[in-house]
């Protein structure tokens, strides 16, 4: 997912520049991840989530310029998905439980997941490198400690000492709010 | 249609876009609006004859100062809501620093005058027309904005509406200046403001229909 977002940013910013195969690869590429976004929300009516996929797609690229290159692609495709998948309810009056519209606005799964991939940047890019390369070995990529020294040429015991203090300095940035 | 045959369409249109295009389009939005504005302002009303005079004092520079920094929170605040991803600005609040501060003045201008000169001071000569002029001069500033909206996505249309119906109107409360000659604080704060928030009334009603994608 982390190569997700970087792969669909980096593809979105190549056809900002002008190229059209980036652009379409980009596309393309979007295609899944909005076909999923929107049956999950419009369980019944399969014509209804790909014409909404179709506009999506219009709007990411007739309104590409509002893309900013220093922010979080997948947040600004969701942002426009939802507004698209908003007005669809709006124009067809229909009546959303109130449940369900909690469903549809907060079980964003994948935005969420990658929102909190972002948080977690963020966080271990204030550790020392070697600490933040460990830390995603062993906690998210789910690597043993054995493989993680193999990987990073260091000794077990190395590793175990970077993780602790690792995750020991994340937690007390997290809790001075930082 | 099919979702492929559509990708392949759009694609074949991929023309390149600026790095800080938002700031762009507005800027050039809100200055050829201006530009129009400016011809009302001379056609309509009539540049005030002694704007050189006027220009070495305090009260139009009090003016200038409140709608300009109005003008310019106004247009970061639509410049964010441009982008769907935007929730409310932080520092939005900080609208409110300008009022404030004009505020002060007209209380300290106030006290300084004999309360039977209140009322003068509060209606000046032109309170009836002022935000009506206000609002009138904001039109073509808010068409402006209306095209360089055509390329952003607001997820919120009505807010960004109102939001740029105040950069209208605070833009063109700033030419409006250059006809008006008020002089007291009280006056600016209470006919200016009205003329700009009608503008952004309107411009949270149009905000809806016109701003939709």
């Amino acid at each position: 997912m982390r190569n997700g977002e970087e792969q669909l940013r980096a593809m979105m910013i190549a056809g900002l520049g002008g190229d059209p195969q980036a652009h379409e690869s980009l596309l393309t590429a979007l295609v899944p991840l909005l076909r999923s976004f929107f049956r999950r929300r419009i369980r019944d009516a399969e014509d209804d989530a790909e014409d909404l996929v179709q506009e999506t797609l219009i709007a990411v690229h007739n309104r590409r310029a509002s893309y900013d290159r220093n922010r979080a692609f997948t947040a600004w495709l969701y942002a426009i998905a939802r507004y698209k998948l908003v007005d669809h309810f709006r124009r067809r009056r229909r009546l959303c439980p109130i449940e369900e519209l909690g469903d549809i606005l907060v079980t964003e799964g994948f935005e969420d997941a990658i929102a909190a991939v972002l948080d977690l940047q963020r966080l271990l890019e204030g550790l020392p490198a070697k600490q933040a390369r460990l830390i995603r070995d062993t906690k998210l990529d789910g690597l043993s400690v054995t493989e993680a020294a193999e990987s990073a040429r260091v000794g077990r015991s190395d590793v175990k000492v970077s993780v602790h203090r690792g995750l020991k300095a994340l937690a007390a940035r997290i809790r001075g709010g930082a | 249609m099919i979702t492929a045959d559509l990708i392949r369409r759009l694609a074949s249109d991929v023309r390149a876009v600026p790095p800080n295009v938002v700031g762009q389009r507005i800027a050039f939005g809100i200055l050829s609006g201006a530009a129009i504005s400016l011809l009302l302002v001379g056609g309509l009303v009539g540049i005030r004859p002694d704007l050189d005079v006027a220009m070495r004092d305090f009260p139009f520079w009090v003016k200038w100062a409140y709608t300009v920094s109005l003008g310019v929170g106004a247009v970061l605040t639509t410049a964010s809501l441009a982008r769907p991803e935007s929730t409310r600005p932080r520092w939005l609040w900080l609208l409110g620093v300008p009022v404030l501060l004009l505020t002060a003045i007209g209380i300290a201008q106030m006290a300084h005058a004999s309360p039977q000169d209140w009322q003068a001071l509060w209606l000046g000569r032109s309170w009836r027309v002022c935000p009506w002029i206000i609002l009138l001069l904001s039109a073509p500033i808010f068409v402006g904005l209306l095209w360089s909206f055509r390329q952003f996505a607001p997820a919120r249309p009505r807010a960004a509406g109102a939001a740029a119906g105040l950069a209208a109107g605070a833009w063109s409360a700033t030419l409006y200046c250059l006809h008006c000659p008020e002089v007291s604080a009280i006056f600016v704060l209470t006919w200016f403001s009205l003329g700009m928030g009608l503008a952004a009334a309107a411009g949270a009603v149009l905000g809806r229909p016109l701003l939709r994608w």
